[in-house]
């Protein structure tokens, strides 16, 4: 009998809980699915005014006219091809930054020279450096450069501010691999890149994973550097969402509005979905592995 | 010219001297060890013999070619680490045929120096596993494959047992030991242990802080250690140490012990010129416990073995024998007996002491007077 009423009363509890975790799902789910449903219903339904309320038809035309005819600005061509910017932009920068961050943390922690750790500690002042304080110099230095494409430009605004993120994480999982591991590829005769290619990269897919979901999200989903170092045909994604939305002739379309922006969070959704559980694996590799 | 020759080698960083003029040399097929106590700089000394750590003054010549400049890879040396350092994206298989991939060995060679080394380390079955899913022997089985496989002049061991259990260790050590004997390879090793050091070394140097106490064979080391730091590392339990006042009679040194009751004369070797220099002066009697017991274990053949009387402390049974601690002029004193005489606390025992083996320190400079 006690048994019984325990058992109840541990179910009611159990019960209980699911049900506020339920709501709370349910709570932050909910901007997603008046996003999605809006954006599959007609200009007319949405001034029917239920925001809640499922599509009565399910119309595919606010997709497409987002990716191909809405307007930003004066040119009405739709979001694809400043998604495709976007994906020009993000690609180089991620895997570049990736590269050379994992070098950084391979030269900071097994080929440690004099100065080192005051340039970590310098790499490191660089993650606390809000975006807006890097914005005139960076664009003075690319004055200096005299580099016109707007993609190039922001490949190389973003590896620059990318870099003291991934080297940090780098740096961080190559203190934990013993040193002897290189002593012990330097007495076999292998050299400086092959020590780092062959033993050390292969071993850091944890951390790589991290890096390009960081790298990925923070890259894709700029709007400042995007809006000031581009211009015209060669903005990213973000800046174009924001003159898709902001156009203010004729009416108000929600429901392409909405398409838009879901198709900007898409790829990072993605990025997520596939590789979120590298991300706390890697984040916490260095810190329990030892 | 020997097959490893260390020729007043230094190392320092700034003012900070790790290594102050380190003279070795070793013949062909020698196991040399290096032992002493962290940081008396060992491993410093193996990583410059492995080309690891740069020399800041001084030569070491492999076999006749001075290496003081020579990359690791060109020295012909293999080294075994500590923690294994095998490459833990990579199978033993290739773990062992990543040097020799490097040296560019054509691929049928390679098999058979793989088939080869696996079969002397009974490590055929583990070939194509990966690192992560060895045990700790395992591990390091495949860490001598790997220095096995280059076939070098000179084989470097790092400490390669510490992190072992005590039984695995055990039979390890025993392992290398007879690898060695059948290979015949020159081997330096490092270790901090000093019953490995005795039990594998042809050749011992102890270092302390940066310098060599004293290079020699173990049994040298043990028998005639040059200094206090040598005789009490070397050895365990460890040799007493008895404050005494020397004495000459008869041509023979003479010191006394207290045991707590009365004073009793212990008649010691024939007294050396160097000793003489200290008779009337305070000096430190140095005797091993093994050399201090019960008058039924002492080797009787000896005909003028020194009987002592002294009251037990506490005992200590190890199952062979049992260790019990007398006290000799207010310092407790470690006495080897064998059980049935091992008295127990409070009672009076009768010790005899070997008076060959007894050693004589000075003080001050801690050297032995020989």
């Amino acid at each position: 009998m006690a048994d019984y009423q325990q058992s109840l009363q541990a179910k009611l509890i159990r019960f209980g809980i699911y049900a506020v975790l339920v709501l709370m799902a349910l709570w932050y789910l909910a901007p997603l699915y008046v996003m999605l449903s809006t954006s599959f219903k007609t200009l007319d339904e949405i001034r029917a005014g239920n925001l809640l309320s499922l599509p009565g038809t399910f119309s595919l035309d606010a997709w497409s006219a987002a990716w191909s005819t809405a307007c930003t600005g004066v040119e009405c061509g739709g979001m694809k091809s400043y998604f495709a910017n976007s994906l020009k932009m993000m690609i180089p920068a991620v895997l570049i930054s990736t590269l050379v961050g994992a070098f950084n943390g391979y030269i900071l922690s097994m080929w440690r020279f004099k100065g080192s750790d005051m340039f970590f500690m310098a790499l490191l002042i660089g993650t606390f450096l809000p975006y807006q304080v890097v914005i005139l110099p960076m664009a003075q230095v690319l004055g200096w450069l005299e580099l016109e494409n707007s993609t190039g430009r922001l490949v190389l605004v973003h590896v620059i501010y990318g870099l003291q993120f991934t080297t940090l994480f780098f740096r961080n999982y190559y203190v934990t691999v013993p040193g002897e591991l290189v002593k012990a590829a330097r007495i076999d005769g292998a050299g400086f890149f092959r020590i780092f290619f062959k033993i050390l990269l292969p071993i850091s897919v944890p951390t790589i994973m991290v890096c390009l979901i960081w790298q990925t999200t923070q890259i894709w989903n700029d709007y400042l550097f995007g809006v000031v170092f581009s211009s015209g045909e060669g903005q990213p994604m973000t800046v174009a969402l924001n003159n898709l939305v902001n156009t203010s002739t004729g009416v108000k379309q929600y429901n392409v509005d909405m398409a838009a922006a879901i198709i900007a969070a898409l790829p990072t959704l993605l990025v997520y979905m596939v590789g979120g559980k590298y991300f706390v694996r890697g984040l916490t590799a260095g810190a329990v592995k030892g | 010219m020997g097959a490893l020759s260390i020729r007043n080698v230094k190392k320092s960083f700034g003012n900070t001297h790790i290594l102050k003029g380190i003279d070795l040399e070793i013949e062909k097929g020698q196991f040399l060890i290096l032992v002493g106590p962290s940081g008396c700089g060992k491993s410093t000394l193996l990583n410059m013999i492995a080309g690891l750590d740069d020399i800041t003054s001084g030569e070491i010549a492999i076999g006749d070619r001075v290496v003081n400049k020579l990359s690791p890879k060109d020295r012909d040396i293999a080294m075994v680490f500590q923690s294994y350092a095998l490459y833990p994206n990579m199978t033993v298989r290739k773990n062992i045929a990543f040097g020799l991939d490097i040296r560019k060995v054509p691929k049928p060679e390679q098999e058979e120096i793989i088939a080869r080394v696996a079969k002397t380390l009974q490590i055929e079955h583990l070939l194509d596993r990966k690192p992560m899913q060895l045990s700790g022997g395992q591990r390091q089985r495949v860490a001598m494959g790997r220095a096995l496989a280059r076939n070098p002049t000179l084989f470097l061991f790092d400490e390669p047992l510490s992190n072992l259990d005590a039984k695995l260790r055990v039979e390890m050590r025993s392992e290398i030991k007879l690898l060695h004997q059948r290979l015949g390879t020159t081997i330096v090793y490092v270790t901090h242990d000093q019953i490995e050091a005795m039990t594998l070394g042809d050749r011992i140097a102890v270092m302390k802080d940066g310098e060599v106490r004293q290079f020699g064979s173990p049994q040298q080391i043990y028998d005639a250690p040059a200094d206090l730091y040598v005789a009490g590392f070397i050895g365990s339990p460890s040799m007493n140490f008895i404050p005494v006042q020397l004495h000459e009679e008869d041509g023979h040194a003479v010191v006394e012990l207290d045991n707590g009751r009365a004073v009793q004369k212990v008649r010691l070797s024939p007294i050396s010129d160097s000793q003489r220099d200290f008779v009337g002066k305070q000096v430190v009697l140095g005797i091993r416990p093994e050399q201090l017991t019960d008058p039924e274990s002492a080797h009787s053949e000896r005909g003028n073995l020194q009987t002592l009387q002294a009251t037990v402390a506490i005992t200590e049974p190890t199952g062979p024998d049992t260790l019990v601690t007398v006290t000799f002029n207010g310092i407790k004193t470690v006495a080897r007996c064998h059980p049935r005489a091992a008295g127990a606390p409070g009672q009076q025992v009768e010790l005899t002491l070997d008076p060959t083996k007894a050693l004589l320190f000075d003080p001050a400079s801690e050297k032995r007077l020989a």
